[in-house]
């Protein structure tokens, strides 16, 4: 049941949007200290060699120059790690292993002088053979990114249920086909900045610019080996993250240990070319996938190889690799599925976490083997899904609870999308432009359950004007959860969201909390926010109970104001109380305290994927229409919509925001990105040659809301952060197939690929038509495995 | 990534700015709009001891018709100056075109011609254009001043005639003509902030539906911007079709050399010329200057 809320579910303003507009936001790089010294990483230009001497000597003498370190000079702490210990030093010792590991880092009196510097440090490397393919890498016999990993496996996943090999001999119809996924960039506009400050009590204070600072505070107290009472986290505003910014980094390890050996503040803000080269991507992926139907579309058993390609250390790639293997099991029933994953080191930038978070790769899989299956058995790809989709009461094999689901309502949506476009899209205006739509769906997780500390927590303080401070450990990385996070507090106050002045992210203060990841924000930290909301609540209400003579249970809060429910004269104004609260008799101070993770879920199991993994499930499906040049191979996307389910929106504005920014996003990850490396070295680090779509490859997105309202979510809300990342390149893939009868089983689709694909010239647009055509008269078969002939 | 010491000059008059650079000479180097410039000084590519800037020279900024002359443009006109200037869009819209597809606004307000020009990357987007149209530039020296056709202006990537040690390149001259029709193509993988895979420009003089003549220029698949000459001579005198312009497309990729880099293979970079040409000519032919 849907209810009348003030503060939630409209369009309100988002509370950062005008001192961000205005240029007043100060991020960490704006941020400076008196006496601050500047920090550089030197950086491997090998992806493979063994360290024989770091000699900083050089540097040293450096007019400017005030303290240069290595990995010698740190405690060796490893980081990262999921599920097993993290094997990434902050400096390398030994060895490096890959283009960009950082070696050394210097502090200096301003940015030049250090930069100057590093080119003083003198390193000798030998010069170790690199690997540089997943597949190279699993071979006998090829050498070792790490010691202590033989083939070079840096985790494993290995899910199964139901009996997939058997159930495929049952099968009216099963496919097999291999896909592959590039490797791609987040894309943030602020590059890592880091900020420390030592003093002689033997305090830290950092400002980062961190998705979870928290995870920062951990690693920073076990890295320098000091009490974490004595680490200062801080933060302001944060220029975007999609994933890249969980983790605490080389930069900001350095800026510490070099404010420690200096006892000066050092600032170290990276280049966007190193971010670009030296920190994390997205995991490509090598995906082999069967599939088993029934004539019916009925989705029998699904059976997966998964290569993820990890890069040079662990960092949190057993959660990617985990979630890579049991999102094929969602959003589709299936009783039998057999997922393998194996994470290989190579020499090459980590992978990590990135929107969406090994799910966009094996759904863009799945939905468009989904797609491949529907036309061999002549039925409709929403048909297809709506007969397999999955429905609100449902547990998955692996033990996914949905709650709440509305994934047939958005596939029935989008079929009355889709019919619209058909009936609105002209023919072809030339015989060389053709035209196609494609549709995909999408689940995704609120928030997944981690192995450690998994709690969202919120402290609210109420000023005696009636205005209240909010803080949370979760950190607004563009997203709008100081937003969402606010409506929810005011809301729950009868307060309006200007009275709510959400506070910085700061240790001393605000509790401990994972901070921003998979999509966990609105839904968790929401939930915190909301019961310190009540405990503030609760708080006041005992004194207007006193004050009105009345029940606390019977008071409302609405409109700054607090009555007599059904006596709307009875009451006072919020400030009102809170000043009665706090001026008379003992005086109170009132403070709330929320603190939230859902109950009953499953610590992961990252080695079998079983286990319910989230509080609840969001859903959606995407649909796309484009237009290819068949004579040059150029893809355009003339528009997208987005049907979905992410329970009650807190804020209409910000959910159609991460839509939005997804589906654009998704057309880059589809058509133009991927990171171009050639012996290890990456070839186009920079925004030029790394081409994420602008403002003109952008088209207009389509949204409708198909909300459920979740039980357990704060006022029924899920998640829409990451999962709408999920269908867009499927949609859009399968969208170029309707257009060009093509199946493209790797991404990006440049404009050269469709050209190899179509063959060139004017037969270009006649074998377009002719593969059109084919799909359209291909009946459903009722045997075997099909045929590749029509793939690229 | 930090710009190296040097002396900076900006000289108020032309003569200056010409004695400056003989004076300097090989250890300075002439900025316009450093779009090209100061990257390659932050990277150390190049190291000059002295910069002489051009920003105080106005009368190089202007773009005028000058009768007898034609559309004379200002070396230092900026890129955003050729996309605004109502004079192009009157006389060879295709050129204010040109210069909208070149990299971003941001680009786009501080790059200059000239600097397009000295440049000298296979990949730049105004020289196709301006050779197709049969533009000539003045190159002005401390006691010189030679007049140079574009199109042999080039000798190789990152290579031209201008003297570094003496000559200011000061204005770019799109000569009264015939043409009825031209127009520049630039094929690259984002609608914006993207360098061109391929560009083919084309000018054409028609008589009815016969093609008097034309000139079609090749960015980005030959050391040098190039003349497709055997399309051109194809298309001489002939009686325009669908067919015809493949088949200048078609001659027109004979004329390519190009490269395999990061931005597409030499045999795609093919099929850009082809398919381009033949679209770059229906442009011009059916549209005019556009
Ligand atoms: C992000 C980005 C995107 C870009 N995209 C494109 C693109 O899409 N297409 C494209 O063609 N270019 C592109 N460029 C390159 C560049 O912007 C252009 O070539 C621009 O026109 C250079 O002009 P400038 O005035 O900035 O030259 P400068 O950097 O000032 O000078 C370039 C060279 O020319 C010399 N020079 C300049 N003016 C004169 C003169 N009057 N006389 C003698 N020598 C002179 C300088 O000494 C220097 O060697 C891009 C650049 C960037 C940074």
């Amino acid at each position: 049941m849907k209810r009348e809320y003030v503060n939630i579910g409209g369009r309100l303003p988002r509370v950062d949007g005008m001192v961000k507009a205005a240029g007043e936001a100060m991020y960490t790089g704006d941020l400076s200290l008196p006496g601050m010294l500047h920090g550089k990483l030197l950086r491997s230009p090998h992806p493979h060699a063994r360290l024989l001497k770091v000699d900083t000597a050089p540097a040293l003498t450096l007019e400017g120059v005030r303290a240069v370190i290595t990995g010698e000079d740190t405690l060796k702490f490893l980081a990262g790690g999921i599920a097993s210990p993290g094997n990434e030093p902050y400096l390398a010792f030994e060895k490096v292993r890959f283009v960009g590991d950082a070696v050394a880092a210097v502090a200096a009196v301003d940015e030049e002088t250090a930069e100057r510097a590093l080119a003083l440090i003198d390193v000798e490397y030998e010069l170790l053979d690199p690997v540089l393919d997943p597949f190279a890498a699993m071979a006998p016999g090829s050498p070792l990114v790490h010691d202590d990993a033989p083939g070079n496996i840096s985790f494993e996943t290995d899910l199964s249920f139901g009996n997939a090999q058997r159930a495929f001999a049952t099968c009216d119809y099963v496919r097999y086909d291999e896909f592959k996924t590039a490797p791609i960039r987040h894309g943030f506009i602020e590059p890592h900045a880091a900020l420390a400050s030592w003093d002689t009590s033997g305090r830290l204070t950092f400002w980062g610019s961190k998705q979870s600072p928290y995870f920062t505070y951990r690693n920073m107290a076990k890295a320098l080996d000091i009490p974490m009472s004595k680490v200062r986290i801080m933060q302001s505003y944060l220029g975007g993250g999609f994933g890249g910014k969980n983790e605490m980094f080389n930069l900001d390890f350095c800026a510490a240990l070099l404010s420690m050996k200096t006892r000066r503040p050092v600032r170290i803000v990276v280049s966007q070319e190193e971010v670009l080269y030296a920190y994390r991507q997205r995991h490509p992926a090598w995906i082999k996938l069967q599939s088993g139907f029934m004539k019916d579309g009925t989705l029998v058993a699904v059976d997966a190889e998964i290569v993820a390609e990890g890069g040079a250390y662990k960092g949190i790639g057993a959660l990617s690799l985990y979630l890579m293997c049991t999102f094929l099991a969602l959003p589709y029933r299936v009783a039998n599925l057999r997922a393998k994953g194996c994470r290989v080191y190579t020499n090459t930038q980590p992978s990590c976490a990135m929107r969406g978070h090994g799910v966009p790769q094996v759904r863009y899989a799945a939905e468009v083997q989904l797609d491949m299956a529907a036309r061999e058995l002549g039925l409709d790809p929403l048909e297809i899904r709506l007969k397999n989709a999955i429905q609100s009461g449902d547990t998955t094999g692996n033990g996914f609870e949905i709650t709440s689901c509305g994934l047939s309502e958005t596939l029935l949506e989008a079929r009355g999308i889709v019919e619209r476009w058909r009936g609105e899209t002209p023919a072809d205006s030339e015989p060389h432009l053709k035209r196609g739509i494609g549709v995909a769906s999408y689940g995704y997780l609120s928030g997944p359950r981690m192995a450690g500390h998994n709690t969202s927590a919120a402290l609210i303080k109420v000023h005696e004007d009636g205005r209240v401070g909010l803080v949370t450990g979760s950190t607004d990385c563009g997203q709008g959860s100081d937003t969402v996070l606010s409506q929810i507090a005011a809301e729950v106050l009868g307060i309006h969201l200007d009275d709510v002045q959400y506070g910085g992210m700061d240790s001393e203060i605000v509790p401990l909390d994972p901070g921003v990841f998979g999509s966990r924000v609105t839904f968790i930290t929401g939930n915190a926010v909301k019961w310190a909301a009540e405990d503030v609540r609760a708080q006041l209400a005992g004194v207007a109970a006193g004050l009105l003579d009345a029940e606390p249970d019977d008071l409302e809060f609405r409109d700054r104001r607090v009555f007599v429910r059904d006596e709307p004269d009875r009451g006072l104004p919020f400030a009102k109380l809170v000043k009665s609260a706090q001026y008379s008799g003992t005086g109170m101070t009132i403070l709330g305290r929320g603190y939230w993770a859902p109950e009953d879920i499953d610590l992961p199991r990252f080695d079998t994927g079983m286990g319910n993994q989230s509080g609840a499930y969001s859903f959606g499906t995407q649909v796309a229409e484009v237009e290819v040049d068949t004579e040059t191979g150029r893809v355009k996307v003339l528009r997208l919509a987005v049907s979905h389910d992410c329970g009650q929106p807190i804020n209409e504005m910000l959910v159609e925001g991460q839509l939005e920014g997804s589906s654009i996003g998704g057309i880059g990850h589809t058509f133009t990105e991927t990171i171009q490396r050639r012996r290890g070295q990456t070839m186009n680090a920079s925004f030029l040659e790394y081409r994420m779509p602008t403002a003109l490859d952008a088209c207009p997105v389509e949204v409708t809301h198909t909300d459920t309202v979740d039980e357990m979510g704060p006022f029924g809300a899920k998640e829409s952060g990451e999962g709408v990342q999920v269908a867009v390149m499927p949609a859009l893939v399968s969208a170029v197939h309707d257009a060009v009868g093509v199946w493209f089983k790797e991404v990006p689709i440049t404009p050269e690929v469709v050209v190899e694909a179509l063959g060139r010239g004017a037969e270009a647009a006649q074998n377009a038509d002719a593969r059109r055509g084919a799909d359209a008269r291909r009946d459903s078969r009722d045997d075997g495995r099909s045929r590749d002939g029509e793939s690229a | 990534m930090f710009l190296p010491d040097f002396d900076y000059h900006a000289p108020e008059t032309l003569a200056e700015a010409c004695d400056l650079v003989r004076d300097l000479g090989p250890s300075a180097k002439v900025l316009a709009g450093g779009t090209d410039l100061l990257i390659k000084l932050k990277h150390g590519l190049v190291t000059p001891t002295a910069v002489i800037s051009l920003k105080a020279l106005d009368e190089l900024k202007t773009i005028t018709h000058v009768p007898g002359r034609g559309v004379v443009i200002g070396a230092r006109a900026t890129h955003n100056d050729l996309v605004n200037s109502p004079l192009l869009h009157e006389r060879f819209l295709s050129v204010s075109e040109a210069a909208h597809k070149l990299a971003n606004n941001q680009v786009r307000n501080r790059g200059t011609v000239g600097g397009n020009l000295v440049n000298a990357i296979p990949s730049a987007d105004l020289p196709p254009i301006l050779i197709a149209l049969d533009a000539w530039i003045t190159l002005v020296g401390s006691n010189t001043s030679r007049t140079v056709p574009l199109h042999s202006f080039f000798t190789g990537p990152s290579c031209c005639v201008i003297d570094p040690v003496d000559e200011i390149l000061t204005e770019i001259v799109l000569p009264d003509q015939q043409t009825t029709g031209s127009t520049y193509l630039k094929f690259a993988l984002r609608r914006s902030g993207a360098l061109s895979v391929t560009g083919v420009a084309v000018a054409v003089t028609m008589d009815g539906d016969t093609i008097v003549d034309s000139r079609i220029c090749l960015g980005a698949v030959f050391p040098v911007p190039v003349r497709a000459n055997d399309a051109e001579d194809l298309l001489r005198g002939k009686t325009w079709s669908d067919e015809l312009l493949a088949e200048a497309g078609e001659a027109a990729s004979c004329c390519a050399l190009p490269i395999t880099d990061i931005r597409g293979t030499a045999e795609y970079r093919l099929d850009l010329v082809r398919v381009l040409t033949k679209r770059a000519l229906k442009r011009a032919i059916t549209e005019g200057h556009v």
